[in-house]
């Protein structure tokens, strides 16, 4: 075990992966000689040269689509973006080309992929810079779709998803990059796509929360705790595929359910789970299943409206109240 | 413009209400700080003082209703105001918790309830009904009292309760919802018994057992019921107990109170002293000494307390209260006497405010007065210990070779063995019987 930073556990996923498979290269704006627009890629170019590590013109909808097509004859592109805001004129790519392609080929094609940015808020960038893009992306059938929250999560799932033989978009956080855990040294280390996390053990009410939203849930627990409540959380580290097995058994345990995330409440990935919830632990639920999330505006540039539409510790807790009838 | 009153908060620990009487009727004029009602909490009766003015238009609840926080009570308004939206208009609409079991039954059939009827057991709580929904948005603005089936005949549950509903053979029909718009939630199901079947209630056919007098359970039984299980439940006992010498301290106490008589003014009764408040001195200052059983469990820390407050158990007919005394340590033994008389007296009278009984650090409990030589008392939440106290036994005591007329005193300490150790508690008692049996160390502290 290392103690590494959140950008130092992605930055050696990377590494390991280049490392043990020559097919596998990097693309990205300033992924090289800048050493990386958030430094998660610093050394990488010194170590692999110039044909692994690839700087980009401002260009996402061309080496998005140049990657998908390296992919489909036989190389294992990782794309950077600066941040997944970019990923936006890059969409036709993702959404026509990456996720449909081996379903269009009858299987003869495969797209392994992986495209990886920061995402969600950050501080005071703006309307345009500021969103939660798993819930788009979370949509498409073809595609996989990882928020981990945890250095050795991002670094064990990163590597699950440079080996997996689909589309793996990859959210990671620049609020998060400084965080730091202890991460396996072990280059066969890998986390499977699909498996939920339990966080933090409780019995009154299950937080369901991904990336970013996991460590506020647990300083709303610590809160909650104060007042006798035992929240327990679960990290869902990949939002397609869902563990919902995890979920419901959480619920189960617990009867009562409150997501928390970043981004919109409409249609978003939260809804799902709440979907899933009441479809498969129906019986178990003791109150309507309520979501914490940002608020259904575009993200304002003033720092105390955008934290205050931001999903903060308060709006876990207020939801946590209402679903055990105590607001 | 008429406004809806709701039941405040009127101590920290309140969650329910039993309106025990109007101080206004309908039509009075009420202004800011009237007493409008009082109310029976957990704790004691408070007093509902108006923070409006205005005319009472509507009374919404009769005495002996018990409310939830945050209920309609009342409507006040302009005199003549058309109130019948805030009402509920058809008459359906306000909640009309019932007057609690003993007064909604006709007393003339009392005798003939079966003893399997669902009628009040005490198990159920038929009379509580459901709080406002506040600051839910969608609900209406008035809800229909929560133990009977909506108007369609149904049941409002969550998914959980009707699961479990099924699984323990339960009638949700008797059970009062806390829920919004009265759904019943898993905590409604707390202590209720499974539905007696057709053949279980059979055997008590009517007539041959006569019905038992029912008594509803007050706020304070049921506070007293829900700490008492918690207590036994949740803290581990350990008991131990001394018999103590009591005769130098009735030679102090009959010393001081001689000395008291005599030098009262003129016309003054003069204040007297008992053993009990010897003994509370002596614990506080045997607290201060041995602080490790003056503490409280937490589930990450024990805390030692810095204060020393001793809750004194006094019996009122509505079961027990536990008003305290601050800063016993550093308190003079005539001024502990006349404060614990004072709150004795208040507590007698249900005057006693919750701030008064709450916070403690260590109990007292004496039973002598009603001639027990012995007994073990149940601690007292948060508190670590409690001091059971029986009565100054006369007997032949041994001194020397002689035996002789003497006084024992016996003392029983319950302590949680997770923060007061058995030793712990036996270095306190030890303590405790050398400042007993040589009292005039409890004067000089």
């Amino acid at each position: 075990m290392t103690v590494l930073r959140y950008r130092e556990a992605v930055r050696a996923a990377m590494i390991e992966e280049m490392e043990r498979d020559e097919r596998v290269y990097l693309v990205g704006e300033e992924v090289g000689h800048y050493q990386g627009a958030y430094k998660v890629t610093e050394g990488m170019l010194d170590k692999f040269g110039s044909r692994r590590v690839i700087d980009a013109p401002i260009t996402e909808s061309g080496f998005t689509g140049i990657s998908i097509g390296a992919a489909m004859v036989g190389l294992r592109p990782i794309v950077e973006y600066m941040t997944w805001n970019f990923s936006a004129v890059a969409f036709d790519q993702i959404l026509n080309n990456a996720a449909k392609l081996r379903q269009m080929s009858g299987g003869q094609l495969t797209i392994p992929l992986v495209l990886r940015a920061p995402n969600g808020s950050a501080r005071q960038v703006g309307s345009q810079h500021s969103h939660s893009m798993e819930h788009f992306y979370a949509h498409i059938p073809g595609l996989k779709v990882l928020a981990p929250a945890m250095p050795a999560d991002a670094k064990g799932l990163l590597k699950s998803a440079i080996r997996d033989d689909n589309p793996v978009l990859f959210m990671e956080s620049e609020t998060l990059y400084g965080v730091k855990g202890e991460v396996p040294d072990d280059p066969d280390f890998i986390v499977p796509l699909g498996v939920a996390s339990i966080v933090r053990e409780g019995t009154d009410v299950s937080i369901i929360a991904w990336s970013r939203m996991v460590h506020v849930a647990l300083e709303a627990a610590a809160e909650l705790e104060k007042e006798g409540i035992s929240a327990e959380i679960v990290d869902l580290r990949s939002l397609r595929p869902l563990d919902e097995e995890t979920v419901v058994r959480s619920v189960t345990k617990t009867h009562r359910a409150v997501v928390a995330h970043e981004g919109w409440p409409y249609g978003g990935v939260g809804a799902e789970v709440a979907d899933r919830i009441q479809r498969l632990a129906f019986d178990e639920l003791d109150a309507p299943v309520l979501r914490a999330t940002t608020l259904d505006v575009p993200m304002p540039y003033n720092a105390r409206l955008e934290q205050y539409v931001i999903p903060q510790a308060a709006r876990i807790i207020e939801n946590v109240h209402r679903v055990l009838y105590k607001s | 413009m008429a406004k809806v009153l709701e039941l405040p908060k009127l101590s920290p620990t309140m969650e329910e209400g039993q309106i025990s009487a109007w101080h206004k009727k309908e039509g009075d004029t009420i202004d800011i700080d009237d007493l409008l009602a009082d109310v029976e909490t957990d704790k004691a009766t408070m007093e509902y003082k108006s923070f409006d003015r205005g005319t009472l238009l509507k009374i919404l609840v009769p005495p002996g209703s018990v409310v939830q926080l945050g209920q309609p009570v009342a409507i006040i308004g302009n005199p003549g105001e058309d109130i019948s939206a805030l009402a509920g208009g058809s008459g359906g609409g306000a909640p009309a918790p019932q007057p609690s079991a003993a007064e909604a039954q006709p007393k003339g059939d009392r005798a003939a309830q079966p003893a399997g009827g669902a009628a009040p057991s005490g198990e159920a709580p038929a009379t509580t009904a459901p709080p406002a929904a506040r600051g839910d948005a969608v609900s209406p603005p008035t809800q229909p009292a929560a133990p009977q089936p909506s108007s369609d005949g149904r049941v409002k549950a969550s998914p959980y309760v009707r699961k479990l509903g099924r699984e323990r053979g339960l009638d949700l029909t008797s059970v009062a919802g806390t829920g919004p718009r009265g759904r019943i939630v898993a905590r409604d199901l707390e202590g209720l018994k499974p539905a007696p079947t057709a053949a279980a209630a059979a055997p008590a056919a009517p007539g041959e057992l006569a019905a038992p007098e029912v008594r509803p359970l007050s706020m304070m039984r049921k506070a007293i019921a829900r700490r008492l299980t918690e207590s036994k439940q949740t803290v581990p006992h350990f008991y131990l107990s001394i018999d103590v010498d009591a005769d130098p301290l009735n030679a102090l106490r009959e010393q001081i109170n001689a000395d008291l008589a005599a030098t009262a003014a003129e016309g003054e009764k003069p204040p007297k002293i008992s053993f009990n408040d010897l003994l509370v001195k002596a614990c506080a200052i045997a607290l201060v000494r041995v602080p490790e059983c003056n503490a409280q469990f937490t589930s990450d820390a024990i805390l030692i307390h810095r204060r020393v407050d001793i809750s004194v158990a006094v019996a009122v007919p509505e079961g027990l209260v536990t008003p305290v005394v601050r800063d016993v340590d550093r308190k003079q033994v005539l001024d502990i006497a006349a404060e614990v008389r004072e709150l004795a007296g208040r507590a007698k009278a249900k005057k006693l405010r919750p701030e008064e009984m709450a916070n403690g650090t260590f109990s007292i409990s004496n039973l002598g007065m009603y001639g027990i030589d012995n007994f073990g008392a149940v601690i007292n939440p948060p508190e670590g210990a409690i001091l059971a106290v029986g009565q100054v036994r006369r007997e032949p005591v041994v001194r020397g070779e002689q035996v002789v007329p003497g006084r024992r005193w016996g003392l029983t300490l319950s302590c949680d063995p997770r923060v007061v150790a058995g030793a712990v508690g036996a270095t306190f008692l030890k303590v405790l019987r050398q400042l007993l049996e040589h009292p005039t160390q409890i004067l000089i502290g």
